[in-house]
């Protein structure tokens, strides 16, 4: 019974490691957010010059 | 103040901090605030290379003599060879426990974390200091005057670049953390071990230096001086046909890294430090478990620790290289970029400084605090047996409370975020030089940006768990 009501709290700090990933995928997640942007703009630029 | 315990308890980090503002993971969203706010700043301001053109000016040719005649060259290299033998001596000679024997905190410390250090601020100073090129300069000397022509040397070859030293600068590290693998002292090789190393070093050094010219194999091969060397391409100061001369600080980074092997140099700089770090934390789980797993698969305890480290080492090496890798890719990606490979090695500088805040983060406090080692008891009794006391500091110790934890942890921040700031402002620069459009250059760091925040985030996460 101890040890159901300690595990959760102890296994808490193993996963601090996930706090210092934001800032991380944050600035990926831009990147390939502008990435899809600009291959969307150059397809309907394409689309356009074709038309 | 009492002296060392036999065991060192500390490795990198020492005490627990205590009462910090804010948690340490925000220090990592604060740190990544700085480097968004540098790139940004980098991308409106700096609009053209700055960093590309050589600009070396030279001191006054009175310094240059004093500095580097050949007095002063005769008196460094003696200096250089005289303290290499007193530490291989202690070693051999010297008692067993590894924070009372001169030879490890010399070895180790002093010139493997104090050279980089001096690099930086005062240029390559282990040139004339360094012992084998001291050694080999007088046997090609004494050659030359008794054979009455110079020693033919083989050809270096070119693809060879920087490889032995990066190879080498691994099996360094991997020597004093893994192969001296005891648990939890700041060097836990015994001082005999790292003698023989040391011989067997000099012996190695001095043959390549035979076959391949002194000058040659110190520029390519030589780990220590193409480690030190590297970290005094961020400074201001270098010598040039004999003079010695200012330039502008971290220009010279920029061409360091156009030979092979070079990115491998301080990416195993990176990654061994990291290892270091993470072996104490980070890694700790995963070091269990494969050791535990290699125990039960038969292995013994010390064969099972060393493979285990050993493959935590590498895998931290591959890691760093594929991030590095990543960034490069996606910079490729973007228009009007040079060829891969190219930039694989046009950006390979811009991890100096990031290498040399590692350095600083990880190691500042063991610096400070065995240094005081270094210059009380083990300068008087170097062997560690009490039977000397030379300059009378051998009942000297160290002063744990010269550094606060939080000072520490705060020297440990500062130090990564004007590293990455450092490395990206080099980037950004080198970006404007081969894309020439800075709006452009600016898009291809996007990528660079990913790469220095996940080496900020990643070295504050082990500095946090290492320290905790």
């Amino acid at each position: 019974m101890d040890e159901a009501i300690l595990l959760p709290l102890a296994h808490a700090g193993h996963w601090l490691w996930v706090l210092y990933l934001p800032p991380v995928l944050i600035v990926v997640g831009s990147i390939i957010r502008a990435k899809l942007a600009e291959r969307r703009r150059r397809r309907s630029d394409t689309d356009r010059s074709t038309d | 103040m009492s002296r060392l315990p036999d065991l060192l308890p500390l490795a990198h980090a020492l005490v627990a901090r205590k009462d910090l503002p804010i948690p340490t993971w925000l220090f990592a969203w604060g740190a990544s605030l700085v480097l968004i706010v540098s790139f940004f700043a980098l991308s409106v301001a700096w609009r053209t290379p700055r960093f590309e053109e050589d600009r070396w000016r030279p001191l006054g040719a009175g310094l240059s003599r004093a500095l580097l005649g050949i007095p002063a060259q005769v008196v460094c290299g003696a200096i250089g060879v005289f303290l290499l033998g007193v530490a291989i001596y202690a070693g051999l000679r010297g008692t067993e426990a590894p924070d009372r024997n001169f030879a490890l905190t010399f070895l180790f410390v002093t010139a493997w974390l104090g050279f980089p250090v001096f690099s930086v601020i005062f240029g390559d100073v282990f040139r004339p200091f360094n012992p084998w090129r001291a050694v080999g300069r007088v046997v090609g000397g004494a050659f030359t005057a008794f054979a009455g022509q110079r020693p033919a040397h083989l050809r270096y070859p070119e693809r060879l670049g920087r490889w032995p030293a990066a190879i080498g600068l691994i099996a360094v590290v991997w020597l004093e953390i893994v192969y001296g693998s005891s648990g939890g002292v700041a060097v836990g090789l015994s001082p005999h071990s790292a003698a023989v190393a040391a011989l067997f070093y000099s012996a190695y050094a001095l043959a390549m230096m035979a076959i391949f010219g002194v000058e040659e194999w110190c520029a390519r091969g030589e780990i220590f001086s193409v480690y030190f060397g590297m970290f005094s391409q961020l400074g201001s100061f270098a010598v040039r046909d004999g003079r010695l001369g200012r330039r502008l600080p971290l220009a010279a980074a920029t061409h360091w890294a156009t030979v092979p092997g070079s990115a491998a140099v301080v990416i195993a700089s990176i990654a061994t430090t990291s290892f270091d770090g993470a072996q104490e934390g980070a890694f700790k789980g995963g070091l269990e478990s494969t050791f535990e797993r290699l125990v039960d698969a038969g292995l013994g305890l010390t064969s099972a620790l060393r493979l285990t480290d050993t493959i935590f080492m590498l895998l931290t090496f591959a890691g760093v290289a594929l991030v590095y890798l990543i960034g490069v890719r996606g910079m490729s990606t973007v228009e009007g970029a040079p060829p891969f490979k190219k930039l694989r090695s046009g950006f390979a500088h811009t991890l100096i400084p990031i290498a040399f805040a590692y350095l600083v983060a990880h190691y500042f406090s063991l610096f400070v605090f065995q240094e005081q080692a270094q210059f009380t008891y083990l300068l008087s009794d170097p062997l560690g047996t009490t039977t000397t006391d030379l300059f009378g500091t051998a009942s000297g110790g160290i002063d744990f409370r010269a550094l606060s934890s939080n000072a520490i942890w705060y020297v440990q921040v500062g130090a990564l975020i004007v590293g990455h700031v450092t490395g990206l402002t080099l980037a950004h620069d080198r970006a404007t030089a081969y894309w020439g459009d800075y709006r452009q250059a600016a898009r291809s760091q996007y990528w660079m940006l990913a790469v220095m925040v996940a080496f900020t985030c990643f070295g504050l996460y082990l500095l946090s768990v290492a320290n905790g």
